[in-house]
């Protein structure tokens, strides 16, 4: 039993560190909270449903197809509500960034309607026994690309040319210009990248659930900020590590006590770490004024 | 107040407006102190659940029930604000989000208020618009008379600059936890006042969009003077009827112009959009809000904005 519970824990901290791991990449080079991560999140998963639905798209098309159409929507945000926004005001990307949730959102519920829709199954179904844990084939593929993504990333960000000049920009801007790295550009890059990546949850998301709504955003959007938090603002492994964490107390917490009390452990778990250790437990990798 | 001369439709459009802008003034008070809250729809539902019980549980009359939820939403915000002294910024902003899921979770899970069925037959309060004007009007006052006072310019300097504020002699811990307790205390009034006139409210009524509404008053109006809350509130409350009446013009196209092919889908596409319901008015929101960050970052109304009028005024005293 406590096994099951376990593999299904990793599962929902899977796509919960995928979410996080945008808004810390984000975060890290903007010190901005970017509050429609949860909204592009959603549009993912609305992407993968019609890709699978009216363009005949297997799995694995759905998540690539979702995976650029996100990242699209990253590079427009930069565009219309990082970009043009006054630098000196701290609060003013945060605010357009908030607009940009709201219209995503509601566009959502303009087209696709206010109720859940189901997700096809587009994996075959076969239940696999793996000593006292059953585990289902499209858990494993979530599973699978999840942990697959976070490994690319990983490397991506740890070591490559690129990976290094997201890392000195989320160190300090002006030195990183001084260095020859094009600020604007990695910001850019970044979003892109955090944008696709939860496009990509999404899609995962949906196929685990089956089911999706356009308010799904909003619940994945606050949970990956809790992650966010706990595994240190700007810190992608502590991202990665963190919700595993979160999706394991939740999981347990849900299975052990009660399904109602599972939002409150998470919530508490994110004012206690504001309170005693708002560096979260791995430290962040962004200088912040507290 | 108002019986004979509005009809129920118009009545309960003002009310909400009026609700809207007390709790965009929940959003100022710590904000003049230069604290960020995405909690206020936490302290509202406080209110709300708290009057309602009142009244519904315990058949007191609304007249006590109100002060009552605000008094106890208060008193929550300032245990919150406690812990909220020690930290700004981002991390602020995150623990009042904390605090406001927490309220939801508190409330579907409390079955004596409702639970997940949500809080039913509140009340229903039949002077609600009288109690708003009067509140409205108590509030701006209190706001406008603040920002003259050694307390508002107190928490101005807060907001500019912490340190130089404690430097110059400023008490920042007290005032900051005053304005924070002040603004959840008007926020549960806000709450008070929406669930005895909606008279069901349930875990969801109140959630993070709600906050995220309300900061949006503020910022559209202008947060850095005590009108541009009412402003802010009162014009994004209000907009979508004013806007629903352009229908009514657009009905007035002879359907000779508008029934060939690009023309008539644009004509339907407007007509369809112009009803705004709930999601096409927050698709507005939004866009309102990506552009005054752009145009407008400080506001429509600011500082600046304010004195201008006074001299008009008095030129016009001395014509």
């Amino acid at each position: 039993m406590i096994y099951q519970q376990l593999v299904n824990g990793l599962m929902l901290g899977a796509s919960y560190a995928l979410v996080a791991i945008g808004y810390t990449l984000i975060f890290g080079v903007l010190n901005l909270l970017y509050f429609a991560q949860g909204e592009v999140f959603m549009v993912g998963a609305f992407v993968g449903l019609y890709l699978v639905l009216y363009a005949g798209a297997g799995i694995y098309g759905a998540i690539f197809g979702a995976m650029i159409i996100c990242g699209l929507i990253g590079a427009v945000a930069v565009f219309v509500a990082v970009r043009p926004v006054r630098k000196d005001r701290p609060l003013a990307p945060l605010i357009s960034t908030i607009g940009l949730t709201i219209i995503l959102q509601n566009l959502a519920v303009y087209i696709f309607g206010g109720q859940q829709m189901a997700f096809p199954e587009t994996i075959e179904q076969r239940l696999y026994q793996l000593g006292p844990v059953t585990i289902s084939s499209a858990q494993l593929v979530i599973l699978g690309i999840a942990i697959a993504l976070m490994v690319l990333l990983w490397l991506f960000i740890e070591r490559t040319k690129m990976g290094r000049a997201i890392r000195a920009t989320a160190e300090n801007h002006e030195t990183a210009a001084l260095l020859g790295v094009d600020v604007n550009r990695i910001v850019l890059i970044t979003f892109i990248i955090g944008s696709g990546i939860a496009g990509v949850a999404g899609v995962l998301d949906g196929i685990k659930n089956s089911n999706i709504s356009p308010f799904m955003g909003l619940a994945a959007a606050v949970k990956g900020l809790i992650v966010m938090l706990l595994g240190g603002l700007g810190n992608v492994p502590g991202a990665m590590i963190a919700g595993l964490m979160l999706g394991m107390i939740e999981i347990l917490s849900a299975a052990y006590i009660g399904t109602t009390q599972r939002d409150f452990f998470s919530f508490s778990i994110l004012i206690l770490i504001l309170l005693w250790r708002p560096t979260g437990l791995f430290g962040t990798r962004v200088a912040e004024e507290r | 107040m108002f019986d004979g001369l509005l009809d129920g439709y118009t009545q309960s459009i003002l009310i909400f407006a009026g609700i809207n802008v007390i709790a965009a003034y929940s959003f100022f008070a710590p904000f003049k102190t230069g604290q960020v809250s995405i909690g206020q729809a936490g302290s509202m539902a406080v209110g709300a659940y708290a009057s309602a019980t009142l009244t519904r549980k315990f058949g007191l009359p609304f007249l006590v029930a109100l002060p009552a939820g605000g008094v106890l939403a208060g008193i929550v915000g300032v245990v919150i604000g406690f812990p909220a002294l020690r930290i700004k910024g981002i991390y602020l902003l995150l623990l009042t989000l904390g605090f406001s899921e927490i309220v939801e979770v508190i409330v579907l899970s409390w079955d004596y208020i409702g639970g997940a069925q949500g809080f039913r037959q509140i009340p229903f309060n039949p002077h609600t618009l009288d109690y708003v004007l009067v509140l409205i009007i108590a509030i701006v006052v209190f706001f406008g008379r603040l920002e003259r006072s050694s307390l508002g310019r107190a928490m101005d300097s807060i907001h500019q600059d912490e340190i130089a504020a404690e430097v110059m002699g400023i008490d920042v811990v007290r005032i900051k936890l005053v304005a924070f307790g002040l603004g959840a205390m008007i926020a549960g009034i806000a709450g008070a006042l929406y669930a005895h006139q909606a008279t069901y409210i349930d875990s969801t009524t109140f959630n993070v969009m709600t906050s995220v509404e309300i900061l949006t008053f503020v910022v559209v109006g202008g947060g850095s003077t005590y009108w541009g809350p009412l402003a802010g509130a009162a014009g994004l409350s209000l907009l979508p009827e004013l806007l629903r009446s352009l229908r009514d013009w657009l009905e007035l196209v002879p359907v000779a112009w508008t029934n060939f092919f690009p023309v008539n889908r644009i004509y339907d596409f407007l007509y369809g959009f112009l009803d705004f319901e709930n999601a096409k008015r927050l698709i507005v929101y939004g866009i309102i809000l990506i552009a005054m960050m752009i145009v407008r970052p400080d506001g429509l109304l600011t500082r600046d904005s304010m004195p201008r009028w006074r001299a008009v005024r008095r030129k016009l005293a001395h014509a």
